[in-house]
């Protein structure tokens, strides 16, 4: 059954990667504005999930429908044009480009968009702020420290107003000040613009913050709280 | 293992066996050093190279490929002189035209005479003979002269004659083909010669009588320019490759460092580990040394079929000097060697990763013009004292001068690359992230350019040089080449040159010919004097030209004239003995020969002074005309036949007849035809070769961008899976690795050619020719730099695609 007014909805996914099977039957729904943590162990099949309902990669079987959309059924130009207007990436060591400023790096998918640059950059500009890192819009990544990387990696991930948010393990490789301080300001600008959230990790503290928390299991999916409903 | 030193030393650190205390390598000072420590790491680093998968094995095959090329090239460059030693030797071995002291008959003399001819712009090397005797001398290559009326025939003349386009010659060699020459009688496989007997040779048509074959053969150095050609041509040949073994060390670099980290973790030292780098990149200099040996000889079992500048050599012709060998031999897997440590500077391995310690290179302009004009004023300085360019000096000034020159385009460009795309903003994303990775590091970009740079500035510097010498005869061909054949040879008489003008003048195409017999005379009782230190005697002479009235009438204005008639030029000097009435010797004594009895003839008191015309050769004729009647040319020494022929430029092959016919009149007769520019097809197979050189170089670069471009985004994989995430279209990266490519490959062109006719406008210079652009060429170059770009973005989509997915995503 698919839940009334999801954004995105996955239903019995299978992916193999060999004889390991990462996905094994998985459902999944998210809604708009909402923040659902995928938790599991190392190598449960957290990330293939993530990449799974991103389009970047196909299922053996099963479907992945955005809004009105089956991403299954989209072709690799249709699925790329998909993540550059409605999705947004956040991972775990930023992947900010090396050769962009930090403001640039921010600018990168509304010009991917095509957005003329000084309009991607006043954008950008915003974002930075926003995340409270606007004196690194001129450095590169490199001169930058990594809690502020990883901020520069949100306002990335947030600059073309997306409306889904995948984050893996976003708070990965920062300390817990800067992990929480990341954290706040990614669900707050989420739930502001009233995007979606998948946030992949397997921190307890990380998941806090989520509005959901499902646990993936050698390719099962538990939904914490449909003990609750 | 040597990467613990203190434990090495101290034996196996095992269950029961002896250890060293705890702390006591980090008291015990130093790690051991030495040269048994060096070669064992280096035999360490050997063991990785050949155990370190598959990007060892790459990189081990690319350094291969790349040392043996530079190997290959260097033995080939050392062999030059070797290879023109044997080809001048041969020929000095064969040959013995105009024996100085020329012996009388006897038993083991003979009469020999050349008869060479060319056929469809071929030379063809010509020999008659005539023993004199039962024991005449043979030249290499023959077991056994031929008889009269047989030859012996170079292979590819055999092959010539035998082919339907041999049908004309033929006709003009009329003899017998009885066998080939040996290798040892040919200057080269692809030699077109034959070896003729007769019995008709006379030393007046022009024959020589020898006792022996074989001409003293001094080995001279290079002339400068030549020597400026061969190491311009080196280095531009050598730049590239030496870049292709500078990337092909540094593949898999990310790797190999991680993999020295962990070395540094379990106890190596920096040392140690650079060490064990090198000795990574030694398998594949050691490999490439086979390689290079096997490029070379099997590359020069192909000499065959390559002839530069009428140069063509047999494969045992290209022998590499043997210390200049060994020298190539050690210098070359050394060479790569140093270029993985200097690719190490300012890199420390560190136990949990690497640390490069090098700050961003600010690159300063200020010293790198002075390598090129340090270059261009070498050579500038040479240009002054032109007169003595073959002075050793002159030679060191050219040498250096070019290779400043082409070598300093390298040091300028870091800084020119530096210097515009730090100037680049904005612009589509696929240009801004080109210009962004550039600015941050162009480095290998700008390494793999810089050999394409001197490539390219030096093929069209070399080419530019042989353009312009080319034009330069071109435009004296166009403004002297006319449809003229002039043949000069022995003649019997008068009564021979009569006869071969009517049968020049029977020949299909002919539209005039006119003939003269040309001797010099003396005043008779001048006894002449001898050269220094020499039996050569010299003599104070004046031309005497003998021909019929028709023919002295086109060397001077004679006005009325009878035969028996004799003039003297108006052009003489005031004091000359040649005065009407004067006793003239008609066989001067000059030259090697024995004084012989004077053979007087009276220049007659009726003897006209007459003006002087120009004649054909531009040159206004000088001396005494004499009609046949009135001297007996048997009496002069060898007077020579000088016949001029015109011909109809229309009709097809009148050159070719003209030259059969003139064999058949005396084969022995030199036949030039003044319309044929012979220097084309030289330059022409030169430039051919130059271009072609050119192109591989080019190519040889491209592979080399190809492998740094592929790495480079194989160390950016997992940005690359990110920017796929975000959706970032295929062609947006498509497009930036081609302008990452484009940009530097672009400046260094512009380069290469400011560098290019630069040089080769002060090469054309210092030899006094007109400065020329070959434009097509410099166009055909910049496309095949823009060919290199295509190739590089092209092979690199297919791996672009590949790293594009979401494997680099994963962090588990």
């Amino acid at each position: 059954m698919t839940p009334a007014g999801s954004l995105l909805v996955a239903e019995a996914l299978h992916k193999s990667f060999g004889q390991t099977h990462a996905l094994d039957g998985v459902d999944f729904s998210i809604h708009p504005g909402e923040v659902v943590a995928v938790m599991g162990p190392s190598g449960s099949g957290k990330s293939t999930l993530l990449h799974c309902l991103a389009g970047i990669v196909l299922p053996d079987s099963g479907t992945v429908r955005y809004g009105d959309h089956e991403v299954t059924g989209m072709n690799d130009a249709q699925r790329s044009a998909l993540r550059r207007a409605d999705f947004g990436f956040v991972f775990q060591f930023g992947q900010l480009v090396p050769e962009l400023t930090c403001l640039e790096n921010v600018a990168l998918p509304l010009r991917l968009n095509g957005v003329k640059r000084k309009e991607a950059q006043r954008h950008a500009r915003e974002w930075l702020e926003r995340l409270e890192v606007e004196d690194t819009g001129g450095k590169r990544p490199g001169e930058v420290s990594g809690g502020q990387g990883q901020r520069v990696a949100v306002a990335r991930a947030l600059a073309a107003r997306p409306r889904v948010i995948f984050a893996d393990e976003p708070t990965g490789a920062l300390d817990s000040l800067n992990g929480e301080r990341v954290m706040t300001l990614l669900t707050d600008a989420a739930r502001d613009t009233n995007a979606a959230v998948v946030l992949v990790t397997h921190e307890a503290r990380v998941a806090a913050y989520s509005d959901r928390e499902i646990v993936v299991r050698d390719g099962k999916v538990k939904d914490m709280l449909a003990g609750l409903r | 293992m040597t990467l613990l030193g203190p434990r090495t030393r101290n034996g196996p650190a095992g269950p029961g066996g002896p250890s060293a205390a705890p702390g006591e390598a980090a008291v015990s000072g130093s790690p051991p050093a030495g040269p048994a420590v060096w070669a064992r790491d280096l035999v360490t680093g050997l063991r990785f190279a050949a155990g370190g998968g598959r990007e060892g094995w790459i990189r081990t095959a690319l350094t291969a490929v790349g040392v043996g090329l530079g190997v290959a090239v260097l033995l080939l460059g050392s062999s030059v002189p070797s290879l023109i030693d044997s080809w001048h030797g041969r020929e000095k071995a064969r040959e013995n035209l105009g024996q100085a002291n020329p012996p009388r008959p006897a038993d083991d003399t003979l009469l020999y005479a050349h008869a060479d001819t060319r056929y469809h712009h071929q030379n063809i090397r010509g020999r008659l003979v005539e023993p004199d005797g039962k024991h005449p001398p043979k030249p290499p290559g023959v077991a056994a002269l031929p008889a009269p009326g047989t030859m012996l025939v170079s292979p590819r003349l055999k092959e010539l004659l035998d082919s339907p386009d041999g049908t004309a010659l033929r006709e003009r060699l009329p003899y017998r083909v009885v066998g080939t020459v040996g290798d040892a009688g040919l200057q080269g496989p692809a030699e077109l010669t034959f070896l003729a007997g007769s019995s008709a040779l006379d030393e007046r048509l022009g024959a020589d009588r020898i006792d022996h074959f074989g001409l003293e053969f001094v080995q001279r150095p290079l002339r400068a320019p030549a020597v400026v050609l061969v190491i311009m041509t080196c280095v531009a040949l050598l730049t590239p490759v030496m870049v292709f073994i500078g990337t092909s060390v540094r593949f898999g670099n990310e790797r190999r460092e991680l993999r020295l980290a962990a070395l540094r973790l379990v106890g190596a030292d920096i040392r140690t580990t650079r060490r064990i780098a090198a000795g990574e990149t030694l398998l594949g200099s050691l490999a490439g040394l086979v390689l290079g040996a096997g490029f070379f000889l099997g590359g020069r079992q192909f000499a065959s079929l390559v002839t530069l500048w009428d140069i063509n050599v047999f494969p045992s012709d290209i022998t590499p000097d043997p210390v200049l060998a060994a020298l190539i031999a050690v210098l070359v897997p050394s060479a790569a060697v140093l270029v993985t440590l200097f690719a190490q500077r300012g890199v420390t391995v560190e136990p949990l990763g690497v640390v490069r310690s090098r700050p961003p290179v600010r690159r300063r302009l200020w010293w790198r013009p002075l390598v090129p004009l340090a270059g261009a004023g070498l050579l500038l300085t040479v240009s002054r004292d032109a007169g003595q360019v073959d002075s050793a000096l002159n030679t060191t000034r050219l040498a250096v001068g070019a290779t400043l020159l082409l070598l300093g385009v390298t040091a300028l460009l870091p800084w020119l690359v530096d210097a515009v795309v730090r100037r680049l903003h904005g612009g589509p994303v696929p240009w801004q992230l080109a210009t962004r990775r550039l600015q941050l590091h162009s480095g290998a970009a700008t390494r793999a350019v810089a050999g394409i740079t001197v490539a390219v500035a030096g093929a069209i510097a070399v080419h530019m040089t042989f353009t312009g010498m080319q034009a330069g005869f071109a435009a004296s061909y166009a403004r002297n080449g006319r449809p003229v054949v002039e043949m000069t040879g022995g003649t019997e008489g008068w009564e021979q040159t009569r006869q071969a003008l009517a049968v020049l003048r029977g020949t299909e195409g002919v539209s005039r010919a006119d003939g003269a017999l040309e001797s010099s005379v003396s005043a008779a009782g001048d006894p002449g004097r001898l050269m220094e230190g020499s039996d050569f005697r010299m003599v104070d002479g004046v031309f005497a030209t003998v021909a019929d009235c028709a023919g002295l009438a086109r060397l001077a204005e004679i006005g009325s004239c009878r035969d028996g008639d004799v003039f003297r030029t108006d052009n003489l000097p005031d004091d000359t003995f040649a005065t009407p009435g004067a006793r003239l010797n008609l066989d001067p004594p000059e030259g090697f020969r024995p004084t012989r009895p004077p053979q007087v003839w009276t220049l007659p008191a009726t003897t006209r002074t007459v003006r002087a015309k120009t004649a054909d050769d531009g040159l206004p004729a000088r001396g005494i005309l004499i009609t046949p009647s009135a001297v007996d040319v048997h009496r002069m020494h060898r007077p020579l036949l000088h016949l001029t022929v015109r011909y109809d430029p229309a009709a097809p092959d009148a050159v070719e007849r003209i030259r059969t016919a003139a064999a058949r009149i005396n084969p022995s007769m030199a036949v030039v035809s003044l319309a044929e520019n012979r220097h084309d097809g030289q330059y022409d197979s030169l430039r051919t070769g130059l271009f072609l050189g050119a192109v591989v170089t080019l190519l040889l670069i491209g592979a080399g961008l190809v492998i740094s471009t592929v790495e480079q985004l194989y160390e950016h994989r997992r940005l690359l899976s990110v920017l796929d995430a975000f959706g970032t279209r295929r062609r947006t990266l498509g497009w930036s690795v081609l302008w990452q490519t484009a940009i530097p490959v672009a400046l260094g062109l512009v380069l290469a050619v400011g560098s290019g006719l630069a040089l080769g406008s002060l090469l054309l210079w210092l030899i006094d020719s007109a400065v020329f652009v070959d434009w097509p060429v410099v166009a055909a170059m910049a496309g095949a730099g823009a060919g290199v770009i295509l190739l590089v973005t092209v092979a690199s989509l297919p791996p672009l695609w590949r790293m594009m997915r979401p494997d680099g995503l994963r962090t588990e």
